[in-house]
């Protein structure tokens, strides 16, 4: 029992950090990769705390399917989440002239 | 009979821990990604094959679900590692030590060539 | 500020759902006397073996004593591999040469990934066939499959999902479901009321119509999961 208490609180204590890091990466390659691995400790989680079949589709859907939808998706848009603001910008402000040029 | 699988299971167990560990030492003292991945995926293998045959030897009714998880980690782990290899190689991450030898080059170059 | 104002959010929620739970001790057995039920997890746990020969009673809450549910549940994910489909998905012309990925894989990555893929196919139609049984369904087997399209999508340029027989596996998979639940009303009284026999406990054939139901689930969730899959891989690169 002690053991036990021990790992699931190591587990969300890793969990968290990662969480954490996730959310405060720029690169965001990268935080799809920290979110594949919280779903990697989640589903551990849950099949510690006896739930293997939520553990069973935490594995098949968060770390292969969501990670794969996230990084084509990045594939297509910008790596860099600075750039995406960049290039919104950038963008609007060529929308805003063109409206200048026909007014 | 029953004690001597359970010991041959045993020692089975500790070698695989013990290559987990020089396992992740590796990780933790290798320097560059290609010596990172195999000092991990080799002896990540042979660990977790010990410590799973370990366990079917332990549990003899086990035996033959813990073959099949062997022969997939035999078969996944090392094409895992494989691709990832690839992947830093096709992203440029340069080696530690200068190449001497580079047979992924000529491949490369063949297929942009096409 | 926009990375403060989401860690603020986060603690926000994990206060609030810290709040009820620190109520509960940790392990505190919460479902009570199952012989004598006084909550709702307690009578399903004593009822199921009884009234469903069910082994897993995960699944007989979800398929039978909840089925409605689930009935929404994979409508819901029915609208939303539509609604992927519908703004990402492309008729490709006749003769066009579409690619998945833009990078070949090795030989290796090939002819690993012809091993493991029927391996992978088997795994899930075991976990939802065997939903009644062992852990897992219709969601989890799905899903298991669906990554073993993507393994052969990953590795081969030229491997498509036919999206004609994707659609019709779908359709037919979703009109069982509701199928089964009109013939509960048939039969029975309310919609999805287990009408075939229940057989005995622990046996393949038994459960009634929960088999029946996992293992149309199971094949519509693959086949969506799939779809999206190869409409979101076609994409051409910007």
């Amino acid at each position: 029992m002690e053991l036990f208490l021990i790992s699931v609180i190591i587990l969300a204590v890793l969990l968290l950090a990662v969480a954490v890091y996730a959310v405060m990466q720029k690169d965001l390659l990268y935080a799809t990769i920290a979110t594949g691995i919280i779903s990697l400790i989640l589903s551990v989680l849950f099949f510690l705390l006896q739930a293997p079949d939520v553990a069973l589709t935490e594995a098949a859907i968060g770390i292969a399917l969501t990670t794969i939808i996230f990084v084509i998706t990045i594939r297509n848009t910008s790596r860099r989440e600075d750039e995406i603001l960049i290039t919104q910008e950038s963008e609007a402000s060529k929308i805003d002239d063109k409206v200048k040029a026909n007014m | 009979m029953m004690e001597i699988l359970e010991y041959i299971g045993l020692a089975m167990v500790l070698i695989g821990g013990l290559f987990l560990f020089l396992g992740a030492l590796g990780i933790y003292r290798m320097p560059d990604v290609y010596n990172r991945l195999q000092a991990g995926t080799k002896a990540s293998t042979m660990g977790a094959m010990s410590v799973i045959m370990g366990v079917g030897f332990i549990e003899p009714d086990w035996f033959f679900k813990s073959l099949i998880i062997v022969v997939f980690i035999a078969i996944a782990n090392p094409l895992s590692s494989h691709a990832l290899a690839r992947g830093a190689y096709r992203a440029s991450l340069t080696p530690f030590m200068k190449k001497k030898m580079d047979a992924y080059e000529k491949e490369f170059q063949q297929k942009k060539e096409d | 500020m926009k990375k403060l104002l989401v860690l603020l959010l986060l603690a926000v929620v994990g206060y609030s759902l810290y709040k009820p739970l620190s109520q509960v001790e940790f392990g505190a057995d919460r479902i009570g006397d199952i012989e004598n039920p006084t909550t709702v997890g307690a009578y399903y746990l004593s009822h199921t073996p009884s009234d469903l020969s069910v082994a897993n009673v995960i699944t007989a809450i979800v398929v039978n004593y909840r089925g409605f549910d689930t009935l929404g549940e994979v409508s819901v994910l029915f609208l939303a591999a539509t609604g992927i489909g519908s703004i990402l998905y492309r008729r490709r012309k006749e003769g066009e040469h579409s690619e998945t990925i833009t990078q070949p894989s090795s030989q290796l990555l090939q002819a690993g990934a012809k091993l493991i893929y029927p391996a992978i196919l088997v795994l899930g139609a075991y976990v939802f066939i065997h939903g009644h049984l062992t852990p897992g369904g219709g969601f989890q087997g799905g899903a298991i499959i669906a990554t073993g399209f993507l393994l052969m999508m990953m590795s081969y340029k030229d491997f498509h999902m036919n999206h004609t027989v994707l659609t019709w596996v779908e359709s037919l998979a979703g009109i069982t479901f509701v199928s089964v639940g009109i013939g509960g009303l048939i039969v029975g009284k309310t919609f999805l009321e287990n009408f075939l026999a229940i057989g005995t406990l622990n046996d393949l054939f038994s459960g009634g119509i929960i088999p029946i139901i996992y293992i149309a689930v199971g094949f519509k969730v693959a086949a969506e999961l799939a779809g999206v899959l190869d409409t979101l891989l076609s994409i051409k690169e910007k």
